[in-house]
Parts: structure tokens; C-alpha cells; sequence
């Protein structure tokens, strides 16, 4: 299936693109085989667009992520963050939220926000002022003081999306981060993700493989096919915002979700 | 009727056993010979205090450096071979069968090799403590979370920092348990050196004070001894539970939450 | 491929270890006094093989390890079985266990000495005396390690007593306790060397004793050579059947 176009982004000046990524493909070795992993991915996001990718198991959708985060080199093709390459980590471009918090449990909350700003020798007060910054931005005031294993599954997270926008990276990747958190939390913090989103205009890269979570969230939909993972659909969620959790029982939900669902199991 | 808490048991068991040990030779259930009353040892204890005291000197001075080299040896070499693949799954089943050797048959060898003088009680209380050290050092590094460096160097952390402020304090734990098995350890190697040949040491007066059959200063020994090990084993607790304070699973009783493994028990026969 | 490279390492680090062993004596790089040829030693293993009073003391430790681990098993298993089941019991004495464990357990020599004397009731007293701690220790492992979601899905479809001790404990167990035999026999094989070695009038132990302190240095590394090999061949094969029965856990 080819992807289907896209009413004005394909045709958005260069300065608004945060994200382009064109004919990448990857291929990895495995022993004296080589495995295409992605192949032929295109994209093109637009700053401050609310992106999620969704696909199943084993579909190169995390791949992809770690190489928009610089984690990761690709084997062909163009990646380019704000116009440039991004071959290492540059969390100053790209804050990433992983799927495990993997916060580190030998730091405190307000120690582990910091963490990104002290690699860089940010004088101590300033690191103090932004992290508490952050930490009343995603909900946590007055947890500054408690280590991980103290804070709830949700907690962490939020934790984590805090110490990814420390640095206030334009550019926002989470890995399927709330993937291990029960649904109720889940929808609770898709909720808190989109109130943090619409307060610092970040673009958002996210994955997932809920269908619900993608549809919620998104202002644009990507589904990925299996191994070699390939672009099968581009999808515009034209849902209104606010987004709120009756929308879920309405029938233009119920229609876009039914679409996604129909390209991964006819993609099979 | 609710069971009393198990900590007032453990007290009962304890101060039942001080009254045992007094009242049971007092009355002569218990032949004098086998285990003079408590107060009498402490008696001993407190009148040849300069003896006893060299004694726990000379002992102290062999266990620190035994720690030095079981500690230091074994957690450098636990966390190279539990850290880098290609050591760790050519050399690991080698030191898992080495690990079998009752290490004391060792000890006539370094008897003969060094003398009956600290020395030889060093080289064996240390190697003693290796093992273990190294092997529960190099199982514990193997569990630090991938996760953790991964989103470490999405931070931008450049090798260095990876290593100092993530590898470092995420192996603390293991090393804190290391030292605390490599100390127990080098205090049993070293009281069971002096025991079988010496010439000074706390455990050279228990062997010296068994072949002229003066109990109470067999027994004076004895308590010096057990004190010590608790002592060790009380302070190495409590300077971890200082530094590793993040650690998560319940730590009332600390080794049962964070057993060494089964592979590697800080069992000790001697 | 991968594996028999690293076969080939090991022997090659094995044969040099060897080699050192028989050439630096030889060339007088270090006085073979102290290191005998490789050579050597083997002659004279060879020659304490075939010798009267050895081979009675290799019996004797033989029996004595035997004996001790026979009564050491059964009753450190039952005494941490007991511990792992009970909650209460468990909570008082599993403290106690970990303090106990920390303490030099040789201390307790001389008792041992002066309740049976010296001779075979000591040797086997001590070593089954320091092994129980070992076992109920890892015995209490054993029994934690079944988890109880499986005893549970069991019992929903109708297990008995029988049958879930059968079923679900063995073969959970298994592996854990082949573990707790090999870890348990080199402390009771510790255990009885120590004893041999402190005081005795037989016994390998006592032998190797006796080399080391009249500088008899090729009967002491042939002795030490000779129970090396009989705790690796042992630890070596009950870890091979470990890894059979355990083949279902990762």
C-alpha cells in the first residue's frame, strides 16, 4: 500500500520542518547474513506536529527512534534534525523518554532531572532552578527529595519526560513510554503528556502499539508494516483539540482507528 | 493470644544462652573442663587483657591486608571478568571449578613458602577470600541495567562520564557486598592460618591455650573472636546501608533480600 | 567454533601454567626447593599412590567425608525446609542464620575435640556441624525458588498434596538442590581438611600437614594435586547434571 499524501506538510518551508527523514533504510548483520530493517522511510514533521508511529512487534519503529535520537547509525538514506545530521546524541536537539523510566535509582528525582544538565557542568543553582521548573511542569512539586523506588510507575515517567526537557530540546522522542504502566495511568498520563505539550510547543515524536493511544494523541499518524519495516500509511487526525475522553466513544475515532487496524493486519 | 514479635524471641534466645553459659557449669551439669562458667572467662579476659589484646593486634594487622588483597583482587577482577563478554565466558567456568579446591590444603604450601608469620596467614586469608569476592563481584556487575547507559548517552554523556557516573555508582551495591563477604571471609582465613600454625595471633591462643587445657582462656579467646566478626559484620551493614541508601527491596533483613546468590553462599566451613 | 577456540585457550593457559611449573625449577629460576618440577611431583604421586599408610588415610577421609555429608543433608534440609515454610520460625532464625554464618566456625575446634577426642567422631563432627549451616541455607533457597503461582495453578485444577509435591516441587527444586549438594560437599570436604589438618593422627589432611612442616615439598603439591583433582572431577560432574535437569530455567 502506498502512503497516502498529506494536504500541506509535504509542501512546508524548510525552516518549519523539525524532522526529515528521506529514503532511509537500514540493514544489519546478523552472523554472515545481512537483515534489511527499515526500509525506505520518509518522512517529514513539522515543528511543534504531535507525531506517532505505530506498528507491531519487531517492525524497526524503536530503530528508527534511536536513530532520529542519534543512538544509532542508519545504512543509507538522510536524517536530518532542524536541517542537520544528527550522528551522536545532542540532547540540546533531542530529549528521548525510553520505555523503562531507567531513571537511576542512585539519584534523587531532583538529581536524576539534573543529570543531563550537570554532564555539561551547568552551574549547580541554575541546574537546582530548572529541574524544579520541570518537575512542577510534568506534576511533581514537592517530590524533588524521593528516589525512584519511592515514586509510582506514572511518577517515573513523568520524571523521565521532565529530565528529557531539561535542556529544552525542540525535539521530543518517547519509546512506547508508557507501554508497563496499567491503563487506567496510561490514560491519565496521555492526558498530562498532551497538557505538557500544548504549554511548551514541542514536537513530539511517540511510539506505540496501542491504537487508541495513537489515534488520542496524535496529530499524525505513521503505521509501520513488519520487518522490513516500511511507511504503509500516513494518517491526519483531524480530531479537534483539546482532546478530551469522550471523543474516544465517537464515531470519527472509532473510523481512524479502524483504519490503522486494517493496514497492520492486512499488512501482515 | 498473638505469638511474641521475633525479634523478642531472638532477644529470649540470646540472653537464655548468656545464663546457660553461666549457670549450667555452676552447677556442674556441665564439667568445668568443657566450658567454664561465662563470668570466669570474662575474668580471664579482663585480668590478661594486654595478652588478649596483643593478640587481636596481630590479627587485625593480617585480616586488614587480607581485605586488601581479597577486596581489592577480587572485585577488580570480578568486574573484568563479569563485564567484558569475552573474559567472562572464557574464564568464568574456569574460576567456577577452581572454586571447588577446599583453599586450607593450600595453607601447608604457604607455610613452607613464607614461614609461620603473618605473611603466609595474609597470602591465605586472602586467597581465601578471593574467590567468592570475585565471582559474586562479577555475577553482581552483570545485572547493571543496559537501559541505564543507553539513556545515558542519549543525554550526551561522553565515555568517561558513562563510566564514572553511571558504571560506578550502579556497581556500588555489589561492591559494598563484596567487601562485606571478602572481610567475614579474610577473618575466617586468617583465625583458621593462625589456629593450625602460628606463633602470635587471637587465634594462636586458642590452639595454645587447648594444649595446656586452660579452658577459660580457650573460651577467653573464643569470645574475642566471635566479638570481632560481629563487630565486622555490624559496622560493614550499617557503612552500607549509609551509601547505598537508594536501594529499593526491603532491607530489615538485609542478606535475605540480596542474597550473594546461591552459587556463591558466604558460607563458610572453617 | 566460538566454544572450541575458547576450549583451545583454556589448554593452551593450562599447559603453560604446567610448563612454567616444570621448566622454572629446572632452569633454576626458582629454587626447586620450594617449586619441585612438575615432573617430580608426579613421580612422587605416583610413588604415595602405591604406598600403605597413604592409601589407609584416603580412606579414612574418605568415610569421614561420607559420613558427615550423610548426616549433614538430612538435617540441615529439614531444619531449612522448615525454616523457608514456617514464617514465624523463619523470622526469628533466619537472622541468627546470616550472624552465624560470618563467624569463623573453627573456633569451635577444641569443643569438638574435647567432646569425642581426636579421632573419627571429631573429624565428622565438625565438618557435619559446619556443613548444616551451608545446607539449611541453601536448602531455605531451594524451597523459596518454587514460586507460588505454580502450586496455585496446580491446585485449580484439582492437584493433590502428592501430586503438587511431585509435580511442581521436585522439578522446580531440582536443579536448586543438585546445587545445594555440590556447594554443600566442598564445605564438608573443607570442613573435614580443617579438622584433619588441626588435629590428627590420619587422614590426607593430617599428611599434608605433616609434608608442609618437614618441607617435604613434592609429597605436599602431589597431596594437594591429588584432592584438587577429586574436588573438581566431583564439583564438575553434579554441575553437569545441574545443567541437564536445569536446562528449563533461562
Amino acid at each position: 500500500m502506498a502512503a497516502v499524501s498529506m494536504n500541506g506538510s509535504a509542501r512546508a518551508p524548510a525552516s518549519d520542518i523539525a524532522l526529515e527523514v528521506r529514503g532511509l533504510s537500514h540493514v544489519y548483520e546478523a552472523g554472515d547474513r545481512a537483515v534489511p530493517a527499515l526500509q525506505d522511510i520518509d518522512m517529514s514533521v513539522r515543528a511543534g506536529r504531535f507525531i506517532v508511529i505505530v506498528g507491531p512487534s519487531g517492525c524497526g519503529k524503536t530503530s528508527l527512534l534511536m536513530m532520529m535520537a542519534g543512538l544509532r547509525a542508519h545504512s543509507a538514506g538522510t536524517l536530518l534534525c532542524q536541517g542537520r545530521p544528527i550522528p551522536t546524541p545532542d540532547p540540546t536537539r533531542v530529549g528521548v523518554v525510553f520505555q523503562e523510566a531507567s531513571l537511576f535509582p542512585w539519584l534523587t528525582t531532583l538529581d536524576n532531572i539534573e543529570f543531563p544538565l550537570s554532564l555539561r557542568g551547568v552551574p549547580a543553582e541554575e541546574r537546582r532552578r530548572r529541574a524544579e521548573a520541570m518537575l512542577s511542569l510534568v506534576g511533581l512539586k514537592g517530590f524533588g527529595a524521593r528516589y525512584p523506588h519511592e515514586l509510582s510507575g506514572g511518577m517515573k515517567q513523568r520524571v523521565s519526560i521532565a529530565r528529557g526537557l531539561v535542556q529544552d530540546p525542540p525535539v521530543l522522542l518517547m519509546d512506547e513510554p508508557f507501554a508497563a504502566l496499567d491503563e487506567q495511568t496510561r490514560m491519565t498520563m496521555g492526558h498530562e503528556l498532551l497538557r505538557i505539550w500544548s504549554t511548551t510547543s514541542k514536537t513530539v515524536v511517540f511510539i506505540t502499539h496501542s491504537l487508541t493511544e495513537a489515534v488520542y494523541l496524535a496529530d499524525e499518524v505513521y503505521v509501520m508494516s513488519p520487518r522490513p519495516g516500511r511507511i504503509i500509511d500516513h494518517i491526519e487526525i483531524t480530531l479537534p483539540r483539546p482532546r478530551t475522553y469522550e471523543m474516544m466513544a465517537t464515531d470519527v475515532f472509532g473510523r481512524l482507528r479502524e483504519r490503522i487496524w486494517q493496514q497492520i493486519r492486512h499488512a501482515q | 493470644m498473638t505469638a511474641p514479635s521475633p525479634i523478642l524471641v531472638r532477644r529470649a534466645i540470646l540472653v537464655g544462652l548468656i545464663a546457660l553459659w553461666e549457670i549450667l557449669p555452676r552447677l556442674q551439669v556441665v564439667p568445668e573442663l568443657f566450658l567454664p562458667a561465662l563470668s570466669k572467662v570474662l575474668v580471664v579476659l579482663a585480668s590478661d587483657w594486654q595478652v588478649f589484646g596483643g593478640a587481636l593486634l596481630v590479627t587485625l594487622y593480617e585480616v586488614g591486608l587480607a581485605i586488601v588483597i581479597a577486596c581489592g583482587l577480587g572485585i577488580t577482577v570480578g568486574a573484568l571478568v563479569g563485564g567484558v563478554a569475552s573474559l567472562r565466558s572464557l574464564l568464568l567456568p574456569v574460576f567456577s571449578s577452581l572454586y571447588a579446591i577446599p583453599i586450607v590444603i593450600l595453607y601447608p604450601l604457604f607455610t613452607a613458602w613464607l614461614g609461620i608469620g603473618p605473611q603466609s596467614k595474609i597470602v591465605f586469608a586472602g586467597l581465601y577470600g578471593f574467590f567468592p569476592v570475585m565471582l559474586s563481584t562479577a555475577a553482581g556487575v552483570r545485572v547493571i541495567d543496559p537501559q541505564f547507559l543507553l539513556a545515558a548517552r542519549s543525554m550526551g554523556a561522553t565515555l568517561t562520564q558513562q563510566v564514572t557516573r553511571v558504571i560506578i555508582p550502579a556497581s556500588l551495591p555489589t561492591v559494598f557486598a563484596g567487601l562485606r563477604l571478602g572481610g567475614a571471609l579474610a577473618i575466617i582465613g586468617v583465625v583458621v592460618a593462625e589456629m593450625l600454625t602460628a606463633s602470635a595471633g587471637i587465634g594462636y591462643l586458642v590452639t595454645l591455650n587447648r594444649t595446656i587445657l586452660d579452658s577459660p582462656r580457650v573460651y577467653a579467646a573464643i569470645l574475642a573472636i566471635l566479638l570481632l566478626s560481629i563487630l565486622y559484620d555490624v559496622a560493614s551493614r550499617a557503612l552500607e546501608r549509609r551509601v547505598v541508601v537508594w536501594q529499593s527491596t526491603g532491607r530489615q533483613s538485609a542478606p535475605a533480600a540480596r542474597p550473594v546468590s546461591t552459587a556463591t553462599p558466604q558460607a563458610t566451613a572453617a | 567454533m566460538q566454544r572450541g577456540l575458547q576450549t583451545l585457550i583454556r589448554l593452551a593457559l593450562l599447559a603453560l601454567v604446567l610448563g612454567l611449573w616444570e621448566v622454572l625449577p629446572r632452569i633454576g629460576a626458582v629454587n626447586p626447593m620450594l617449586l619441585p618440577p612438575l615432573s617430580d611431583v608426579a613421580t612422587t604421586l605416583w610413588g604415595l599412590l602405591g604406598r600403605a599408610n597413604v592409601r589407609e588415610a584416603i580412606a579414612v577421609t574418605t568415610l569421614e567425608v561420607i559420613t558427615a555429608f550423610a548426616i549433614a543433608v538430612p538435617l540441615g534440609a529439614a531444619a531449612g525446609i522448615l525454616l523457608a515454610e514456617n514464617e514465624y520460625l523463619g523470622a526469628i532464625f533466619k537472622p541468627m542464620l546470616f550472624y552465624v554464618f560470618s563467624i569463623p566456625k573453627s573456633i569451635f575446634l577444641p569443643l569438638f575435640i574435647l567432646a569425642f577426642g581426636i579421632g573419627f567422631g571429631q573429624k565428622v563432627g565438625y565438618a557435619a556441624f559446619t556443613t548444616t549451616f551451608v545446607v539449611m541455607m541453601s536448602a531455605t533457597a531451594a524451597v523459596e525458588s518454587v514460586r507460588g503461582d505454580y502450586i496455585l495453578v496446580a491446585r485449580s485444577f484439582g492437584a493433590t498434596p502428592a501430586q503438587i509435591i511431585w509435580r511442581i516441587y521436585v522439578p522446580c527444586m531440582m536443579p536448586v538442590l543438585l546445587e545445594t549438594l555440590r556447594i554443600s560437599m566442598i564445605f564438608n570436604f573443607t570442613g573435614v581438611m580443617i579438622a584433619e589438618m588441626y588435629a590428627s593422627r590420619t587422614g590426607i589432611g593430617h599428611l599434608i600437614s605433616n609434608w608442609g612442616e618437614n618441607f617435604q615439598l613434592p609429597q605436599l603439591f602431589a597431596g594437594i594435586i591429588i584432592l584438587s583433582a577429586v574436588a573438581i572431577a566431583f564439583n564438575e560432574t553434579v554441575r553437569r547434571l545441574e545443567a541437564r535437569v536445569g536446562a528449563w530455567r533461562q
